[in-house]
């Protein structure tokens, strides 16, 4: 117990002057760029007073550094500025659409981390083997698909041709009123409200897109849970254990207890970047989740929403990296102390 | 034929028998290459030469992979877009190289404060999803394809740095090290002819698959229309102008593009794959 609370303040004394790096950073990128939201903001016959006064308003012609600290002390207090597009504040809006990336990313990864894990175990109890080279072959596709390939792909057979899968638009169809607000995830609030016709409708729209996010997580779990079994199944412990006598079912299972820690370290990472990967997907199947809009933020230039949604991802980051880390201190308490 | 030529093909034959999925990715990726330098000459039209009484026509005798919004012929914009995969791939995997491969060899050498910082931002950028990273930067920094290509170049530096640094810290203590600091040779020295043919193994076996990633980045780029625009041939922005279409039946817009990324992206991960069994042995005999 004491060794998990010492864990958790060593991750957040190390956390703050990363998300401190990554304030200054967005902060100066979106500032060191040509693109001026000033501009768009006044319209184009806006006169210079106008332009001044915007400036103003927004604090704009301070120098870098006031900005810079005048932000900072805000986002200290929770104020992450307001959006220039919507006006509306830019903490609310990400909470707002964060459940629906959390519902697509968290379903998916499950999915494909249960599917790439089984199988990379699987492939690596015999090398070479008809499932080995089955498996291998399909996680090269699905290391071979781009993310936003794969989105199209799916929704033409399984929309297009098939007329199996509901239109790749938004989450729910729009002739179901949305459930009430609990979770907001349209499945869960759906079923908490007990609306069997929307969840029905919800869980439809969610089929395509976790799909794409299971096949993008599953192919490098796959790979790099079948090196991990191999180096493990090589092992001296493993090969004595063998002599020994052990039967299979104990051997499999010291074989998995020992591939465990690194395959949640390996899968921590490659969850990260899953976050990524759903802006696109987002966008394609409209989703309307957080990756979306601070995707649409960064290509429309604002600002305050570009710094908070990529403040959020990092946060996002290095709560998975945490979470993973406590996973392995349950399974491996030695772990603890070799981090030091 | 030549002593040098009958080598390097008795190398082909070793390699197709050492690892045939090395093989054949090395096909695909020589055939792309060759499409790409042969583009003009093999494709039936000008890429962004528009019929516009022929927009959106299916595959048929005249357009042999029919036509696109535009009425631009999709087989001649395919062929074209493998010179932007190379185009892009290739700058970017030598800035990753020749800026990665260095700091990681002195980091692990040197150590101090340099490899701490070095080691701390690389952490720090392991924390943003590389795709929206590279999105900022490049629409922060000036849509350009030169701004497209260095700032996923920047983002192979890490990768590169990290796998050469792990390998220095490795070998740094080893005896033919030790024997050479001795001897009294001077650091560059050490570094670089006692050190850097010994390291470099593990960064080499990555190209291919850095490769991959730099082409995948790079039409992901492109498809949400950053960096590069419509007209241009390349794929990722061929897919988002087929991407309208996929609901409405024009499949080809985007699929012919699409297949051909993903050929190209297969060929390098299976000639990865290959170059890792061929380098590393060790995790293809193990546990029989």
């Amino acid at each position: 117990m004491l060794a998990i609370v010492q864990l958790i303040l060593r991750r957040l004394m190390l956390a703050l002057p990363i998300l401190f790096g990554v304030l200054l950073f967005t902060f100066m990128l979106v500032r060191l760029g040509d693109s001026d939201p000033v501009g768009m903001l006044a319209g184009p016959t806006a006169s210079e007073a106008e332009i001044a006064a915007i400036r103003a308003t927004y604090k704009l012609d301070q120098p870098l550094l006031a900005q810079f600290l005048e932000y900072a002390r805000r986002v200290a207090h929770g104020d992450l500025g307001t959006s220039w597009l919507s006006n509306r504040p830019v903490l609310t809006e990400l909470l707002q659409r964060l459940p629906a990336t959390l519902e697509l990313v968290l379903v998916g990864s499950a999915l494909g981390g249960f599917l790439g894990v089984w199988s990379g175990m699987r492939a690596a109890r015999s090398v070479n083997g008809r499932f080995d080279q089955l498996s291998r072959l399909l996680s090269l596709f699905g290391f071979g698909m781009p993310t936003i390939f794969l989105g199209l792909a799916l929704i033409f057979v399984f929309f297009f041709v098939l007329r199996w899968a509901p239109p790749p638009m938004g989450r729910i169809d729009l002739m179901i009123t949305a459930p009430p607000v609990i979770t907001g995830s349209y499945l869960v609030d759906a079923l908490l409200a007990r609306d069997l016709e929307a969840a029905w409708s919800a869980a439809g729209r969610m089929v395509l897109p976790c799909s794409v996010v299971a096949i993008v997580f599953a192919a490098p779990m796959l790979k790099q849970t079948r090196a991990i079994a191999l180096d493990v199944r090589a092992s001296d412990y493993v090969r004595y254990a063998r002599t020994a006598g052990l039967p299979h079912p104990m051997i499999e299972r010291i074989v998995w207890r020992n591939s465990a820690v690194p395959i949640i370290t390996y899968g921590a990472t490659e969850l990260t970047a899953l976050f990524g990967a759903a802006s696109v997907l987002e966008l394609i199947f409209s989703w309307g989740g957080v990756s979306q809009f601070g995707l649409t933020a960064i290509l429309k230039a604002d600002f305050a929403v570009v710094q908070g949604y990529v403040l959020m991802m990092s946060a996002i980051a290095m709560l998975v990296f945490a979470l993973s880390d406590l996973l392995v201190l349950k399974l491996e308490p030695r772990a603890h102390e070799a981090g030091r | 034929m030549s002593v040098h030529a009958q080598v390097w093909h008795l190398r082909v034959i070793a390699l197709a028998r050492a690892s045939p999925t090395g093989a054949v990715g090395l096909a695909i990726m020589l055939g792309f290459a060759l499409v790409a330098l042969l583009a003009p000459l093999i494709a039936p039209y000008d890429p962004v030469k528009p019929f516009t009484d022929h927009v959106l026509v299916e595959p048929d005798a005249r357009f042999l992979l029919g036509t696109d919004g535009n009425g631009m012929d999709v087989l001649s914009r395919t062929l074209h877009g493998a010179r932007y995969a190379y185009g892009i791939a290739i700058p970017v995997l030598l800035f990753g190289f020749l800026i990665g491969v260095p700091i990681g060899l002195y980091a692990g050498f040197r150590g101090g404060w340099f490899d701490e910082i070095t080691l701390r931002v690389m952490d720090a950028l392991r924390v943003f999803p590389s795709i929206i990273l590279a999105l900022a930067i490049v629409s922060a920094t000036g849509q350009s394809l030169a701004n497209v290509v260095l700032v996923i170049g920047m983002l192979d530096v890490p990768v590169f740095a990290r796998l050469v640094r792990a390998e220095v810290l490795a070998l740094r203590s080893s005896g033919f090290v030790e024997a050479a600091i001795n001897a009294g040779n001077p650091t560059w020295r050490i570094v670089l002819v006692h050190l850097f043919p010994n390291c470099i193994r593990g960064a080499m076996a990555q190209m291919p698959i850095r490769m991959a990633w730099a082409v995948r980045v790079s039409a992901t780029l492109a498809f949400i229309g950053v960096g590069i625009q419509a007209p241009t041939p390349e794929w990722g922005a061929m897919i988002r102008q087929g991407a309208e279409y996929m609901v409405s039946g024009e499949w080809w817009v985007a699929i012919v593009p699409g297949f051909a990324l993903v050929i190209l992206i297969i060929g390098f991960s299976m000639f990865g794959d290959g170059l890792e069994e061929l380098l590393d042995p060790r995790r293809n005999t193990s546990s029989r």
